[in-house]
């Protein structure tokens, strides 16, 4: 039988700023419909990891493949985009001087020309789907305040709700539940996990128990010096004894 | 919820009550002769400036691109609209020669064959939106490629603008050297010196900036404006919004390089001379002055600026030539460090001021600094 | 050519005889002095001897023969014939006024002519006669006086005549130079006299001696001998001479790759010093722009500070100035310093311009710049209104038009090697960028006030965190880059003008010099000021033509971003944006 293709294929990468390895001959594959949770001490490689799939870096060497038919460090950020890839940021970046709705109306999947910018109008389909999405991150009354003025949550809420409105493949969310409450926190899992299954989606993360939460018997990979030291079970992960050295244990020590 | 209330309502009143002042009430003020000739043709300088102020704006304002080459772009237009005006001389020189005066004077007697097609005053017309806009469209385009933004796109394109007049000051451009040109005479057959030809020209000028003004505000109300100003705020998040940044950059640039030519064609013939000392990064930077002063962001505000600076230039340069330009330079200082939204947003910033004023009346001195936007990062 | 041949040999030979004469006459006066045995001379009874008498001073050649003899010969000499009947060649003096006689002066010892009673004798010119000159006299006088030019004290002076006696190729003349050759010590020297004498071998009867000098003017690259082998070649060419055409031409060739040789020194050391003029104006801008992130629109103007602060320090250590700002009069006395004092205003004039272009941007940092450190569009804004003020307050205080600021006499002259000449004042240009340079470095490297600003600029909030006052170094730091810019006005007022726009003429160049070097590094500035530097002096030598060079050096700084967006030296961060 025919394996399934990897949606997403890194192979051998490598880069290094100034003679820091950041991200050393790291391998990393995803099947579509996953959400993969990735965890790993500081400077572990997380967010440069990110940076490659979304070219915001581009690699020493290596190789990613999305799709198996696209080369991703042939594209740039836009067009990597345009493929279904969508990205949340570790501190939450929305447009500031925009409404709510209006960074929505921005994110909303479709064509990305000047002449559509220009003449293209939002369809009672997008229009619908707006309240659906605000409804889904819970702010419908807040949809014509600026984003600049939300809460540090909401902020975090509405870029993941601009994930949704570009109709990604797969989402990368990085450290979603930095700076939330608890109860921010759970929700935030509620809605990724209410996600897996329709998007492909990797989640980076520090809080433990936000991961236990998400990853509900998925694949948990952690990252340590800029490749991958253990994938598994999050209990198997967190019974492994390098993990409990490098990241686990100094937590605890710290703790 | 407090986005510009004040501002936005305020507008389109005020732009509407502005249209039919310039348009008509001025010109039948000249016929009555309520108002100067004189009087009428500065304002039809002020307006053309005016233009210019809006094409900056739109640059600065919205897209966060501190254009110093805008005067260049100007002066191109103007240029293309005069190398037609001097071939309508003809004969009528000071060397009765077809050939435009310093060309004879600079001993040539053929007149080079790029000038030939500028007998036409559509071909005229068409290479002040081409040329500029060309110039534009590559500097851009390499610009914008390598993603050069902030200050770095600021000093290349004054770096631009200083090449060029470097090249518009050489005689052997045939484009008049440092004098430029002058004394024209006609324009499609009118006679330049009379009041019905200036009053046509003021209100050519004064529609074609209203007509600039509301097609910038459809711009800007589009969603090419939303992407307009999400560049300005943050560039990188955009391009991670699967927009190509660039082409955006590059169409508002072209646009705004064509918009300024226009003014300066509309310029040319009521000034009546052009010379490359127009050519200038001063001059663009003074052009920006209007717009702080003006109100940067908003349609309006730019050509507020552009008048009441020109207004104020034409009374101080004859009352207090020396300290002109300490007035100009001063203000300019307090204004970008005081009034960031400019003269339009005034009240929005009386109004924050009252309003902080009543919840911590001891704490005015905080109120300048925080009343600031964020800049381009 | 033969007669000529046989005439010089006779010359020659009368030359000799009459030295041998001449030493009899020596041996029995003892030592005379020149005007002496001009005067001598003169009074020799006949043409002959009295050319013998002229070419015996070839003995004793000194500049003096030159001026005495040339007097000679534009009849400025007269002969008196006094009461005892003596013949005394004489130099007229000026004429009394409400007289038509005027006094004499001996010509040997300069002594007023006096009469038995002692009274000084005066004469109508009319009544005295003119001391004549044949023209084989007149011959005689030029072969005296082209070698005692040659015979010149001062180097410099004697190398210019060793060179100019090659004019003309004339044979005559090589007996003179032959003869200084066996006593001239200098190498130098030397070197010119084979040199001069290849050049009139050129024209020598002798083939194999003109094949010769032609091998030897192209082995020295002569620049002298370039056109007259080019005429050479082209003669032979016509005459079938070919063994001298090919010498000629072998000689042509060598000079030619010469001449390319010093053009391409020249072209780089123009280079190198425009970059250095470039690096001076730039260092202050790499410190506030490059370091800071700030806009200075106004450095322009901190450069004027430093050339108008020179140009004060000059007036005081003279004579006092007087200034009339905002119509107010206002005198500053002067020191009334000698003219070796006020060669030394400069060194006093340096560090005062650091100083007071240093202050001027402190206040400009606490009025304006503190405000706008994270809005840098804003700031370039804000300086470029200040650029204005300052630009007028110039011009209020020192008036529209440039003012003049000497430079020392040490700038000017040149140092000449191989054919390449160094001028004193770009030699001086570069010597200053080093200096400069090599103090930044240590300020920013090896002082802990470089510390804080390297700490600050890499990690604003970090450094503010680990109790550094970042208000305190981003104020140090802008003066001291203002300062720089003040040292760079000291200096360009040595080699340029001073006026109120000084600073627009550079400011658009030093910060293409910062972009293209890459922001925040130091090294990048340097090499990116050598580099324009050197690409518009290059493509002036072969445009001739320093406004299209200029554009096409701006286009290649664009087109140079194309292929590094941020400069020569990136600095990495890992921040966002």
């Amino acid at each position: 039988m025919k394996q399934k293709p990897f949606l997403l294929a890194a192979e051998g990468l490598n880069k290094s700023f100034d003679g820091f390895k950041a991200i050393n001959d790291l391998s990393f594959y995803l099947d579509e419909g996953e959400l993969r949770t990735v965890i790993g001490p500081n400077g572990a490689g997380k967010t440069t990891f990110l940076d490659l799939i979304t070219g915001r870096t581009q690699p020493d060497s290596g190789t990613l493949e999305w799709d198996s038919e696209h080369d991703l460090l042939k594209l740039n950020e836009y067009e990597i985009y345009r493929l279904g890839i969508g990205r949340k940021f570790q501190t939450p970046t929305v447009y500031g001087d925009h409404s709510v709705v209006e960074n929505l109306i921005l994110s909303m999947a479709g064509p990305r020309s000047i002449w559509h910018s220009l003449f293209g109008k939002v369809t009672a389909v997008q229009r619908d789907r707006i309240a659906e999405i605000l409804k889904t991150i819970k702010l419908y009354s807040e949809a014509h305040r600026k984003a600049g003025e939300l809460a540090h949550g909401q902020k975090q809420w509405l870029e993941i709700g601009m994930l949704l409105a570009q109709e990604a493949r797969l989402l990368l969310v990085d450290e979603p539940a930095a700076g939330m409450t608890d109860e921010e926190t759970y929700r935030t899992g509620e809605l990724l996990l209410s996600l897996a299954g329709k998007h492909t989606i990797v989640v980076i993360e520090h809080d433990m128990e936000f991961v236990r939460q998400i990853s509900q018997g998925r694949t948990v990979t952690v990252l340590h010096q800029g490749n991958v030291l253990c994938e598994g079970h999050v209990d198997k992960v967190q019974s492994d004894e390098r993990v409990i050295e490098v990241y686990l244990g100094r937590k605890s020590k710290a703790a | 919820m407090t986005k510009a209330p004040i501002t936005s309502k305020v507008q389109m009143p005020l732009l509407m009550v502005m249209a039919v002042f310039l348009i008509v009430v001025m010109p039948v003020l000249n016929m009555t002769g309520h108002i100067q000739d004189y009087t009428l043709n500065l304002w039809g300088k002020y307006l053309c400036y005016g233009i210019m102020a809006v094409s900056i704006d739109l640059l600065w304002g919205y897209t966060g691109l501190l254009c110093l080459g805008q005067a260049l772009f100007f002066t191109l237009g103007g240029y293309m609209m005069g190398m037609h005006m001097m071939l309508m001389i003809g004969k009528l020189g000071a060397y009765n020669s077809n050939l435009p005066d310093f060309m004879v004077f600079l001993g040539h007697s053929k007149l080079p064959s790029f000038w030939e097609p500028f007998y036409s005053f559509p071909f005229a017309l068409l290479m002040v939106f081409l040329v500029p806009g060309l110039l534009a469209f590559i500097f851009g385009y390499l610009a914008f490629r390598s993603r050069i933004k902030g200050v770095y796109f600021s000093i290349l394109t004054q770096a631009l603008t200083y090449g060029a007049s470097l090249l518009f000051f050489r005689n052997e451009l045939m484009m008049g050297g440092n004098n430029g040109f002058t004394d024209f005479r006609s324009i499609l057959g009118a006679d330049l010196r009379t009041g019905s030809t200036q009053r046509i020209l003021y209100i050519t000028t004064a529609i074609l900036l209203v007509a600039v003004i509301f097609g910038c505000k459809w711009l800007t109300n589009s969603r090419f404006g939303l992407i307009q100003r999400a560049i300005r705020d943050s560039e990188n998040r955009v391009l991670f919004s699967g927009y190509a940044t660039a082409n955006f950059k590059l169409f508002i640039f072209v646009v705004c390089a064509m918009i300024a030519a226009v003014a300066g064609a509309l310029f040319v013939p009521q000034v009546g001379i052009i010379n490359p000392s127009e050519m200038t990064a001063e001059k663009s930077l003074e052009a920006v002055v209007w717009v702080a002063l003006g109100g940067r962001g908003t349609l309006v505000g730019p050509v507020i600026g552009a008048i009441s600076v020109n207004a104020l230039k034409s009374w101080a340069t004859r009352e207090y030539p020396d300290f002109w330009i300490l007035i100009l330079g001063g203000s300019f200082v307090l204004v970008v460090m005081f009034m960031p939204k400019g003269i339009v947003g005034i009240p929005a910033q009386i109004q924050g001021f009252l309003k902080r004023f009543k919840r911590h009346p001891g704490r005015l001195s905080k109120v300048v600094q925080t009343e600031t936007e964020p800049a381009e990062s | 050519m033969d007669r000529q041949g046989f005439m010089t040999r006779l010359m020659w030979i009368a030359g000799l005889l009459g030295i041998v004469l001449a030493i009899q006459e020596v041996s029995a006066q003892g030592e005379m002095s020149v005007r002496e045995k001009v005067a001598a001379a003169i009074t020799m009874p006949d043409s002959d001897n009295q050319i013998a008498a002229v070419l015996a001073l070839k003995l004793t050649p000194s500049p003096e023969i030159v001026e005495w003899l040339g007097k000679w010969k534009e009849g400025l000499v007269f002969i008196y014939q006094d009461e005892t009947g003596a013949t005394i060649p004489v130099l007229l003096g000026e004429k009394k006024t409400g007289t038509r006689k005027v006094t004499m002066r001996r010509l040997d010892d300069d002594s007023v002519v006096k009469a038995g009673d002692g009274m000084s004798v005066e004469v109508a010119p009319l009544d005295v006669e003119m001391a004549e000159t044949s023209s084989k006299l007149r011959k005689a006088m030029k072969q005296v006086t082209d070698l005692a030019a040659l015979a010149n004290p001062d180097l410099a002076l004697r190398i210019r005549a060793i060179e100019d006696s090659a004019i003309g190729q004339d044979p005559e003349k090589l007996p003179a130079l032959l003869m200084l050759k066996k006593t001239e010590q200098n190498q130098k020297a030397l070197d010119a006299l084979d040199e001069s004498i290849a050049i009139i071998n050129l024209r020598s009867v002798d083939t194999a001696k003109r094949v010769e000098a032609a091998g030897l003017l192209g082995r020295r690259g002569s620049l002298a001998a370039f056109d007259l082998l080019k005429t050479i070649a082209a003669e032979e060419k016509k005459s079938g001479n070919r063994k001298m055409e090919e010498a000629a031409l072998l000689a042509v060739k060598r000079i030619e790759a010469h001449i390319s040789t010093i053009n391409a020194t020249g072209t780089m050391f123009r280079g190198i010093s425009s970059g250095s003029v470039l690096l001076v104006v730039a260092i202050g801008l790499a410190i506030t722009f490059g370091l800071m992130g700030i806009i200075n629109m106004a450095h322009g103007e901190f450069i004027a500070v430093g050339a108008y602060t020179t140009y004060l320090v000059q007036n005081i250590f003279a004579k006092g100035i007087d200034l009339s700002p905002f119509g107010k009069s206002i005198s500053i006395p002067g020191m009334k310093l000698s003219e070796g004092g006020m060669d030394m205003y400069f060194i006093a004039a340096l560090p005062l311009s650091f100083v007071i272009a240093a202050l001027v941007g402190l206040l400009l940092e606490r009025s304006v710049i503190q405000f706008l450190y994270r809005r840098p569009l804003e700031s370039l804004l804000a300086t470029w209104g200040v650029s204005l003020v300052m630009q007028q307050l110039f011009r209020l205080i020192f008036g529209p038009n440039n003012v003049q600021v000497s430079s020392p006499t040490w700038l000017s002259g040149n140092w000449t090697v191989n054919d390449v000449v160094f001028g004193w004042n770009r030699l001086f240009v570069i010597g200053f960028a080093v200096l400069i340079i090599i103090a930044t470095w240590l300020v920013l490297n090896k002082t802990s006030l470089g510390l804080l600003i390297r700490s600050v600029m890499q990690n604003r909030n970090m450094a503010a965190c680990m109790g550094v006052r970042t208000e305190r170094v981003n104020m140090m730091t802008f003066a001291f880059g203002c300062g720089l810019a003040g040292l760079a006005g000291a200096f360009l007022s040595q080699i340029g003008n001073v006026g109120p726009s000084l600073g627009q003429n550079y400011i658009v160049d030093a910060f293409m010099t910062v972009v293209v070097g890459g922001v925040g590094n130091i090294l990048g500035t340097v090499i990116s000021a050598l580099g324009i530097g050197m690409a518009d002096q290059t493509l002036q030598q072969y445009l001739g033509n320093p406004v299209i060079g200029k554009i096409l050096v701006l286009g290649g700084i664009i087109l140079f971003l194309q292929w590094r967006p941020q400069g020569l030296f990136v600095t990495r961060s890992r921040s966002l944006d």
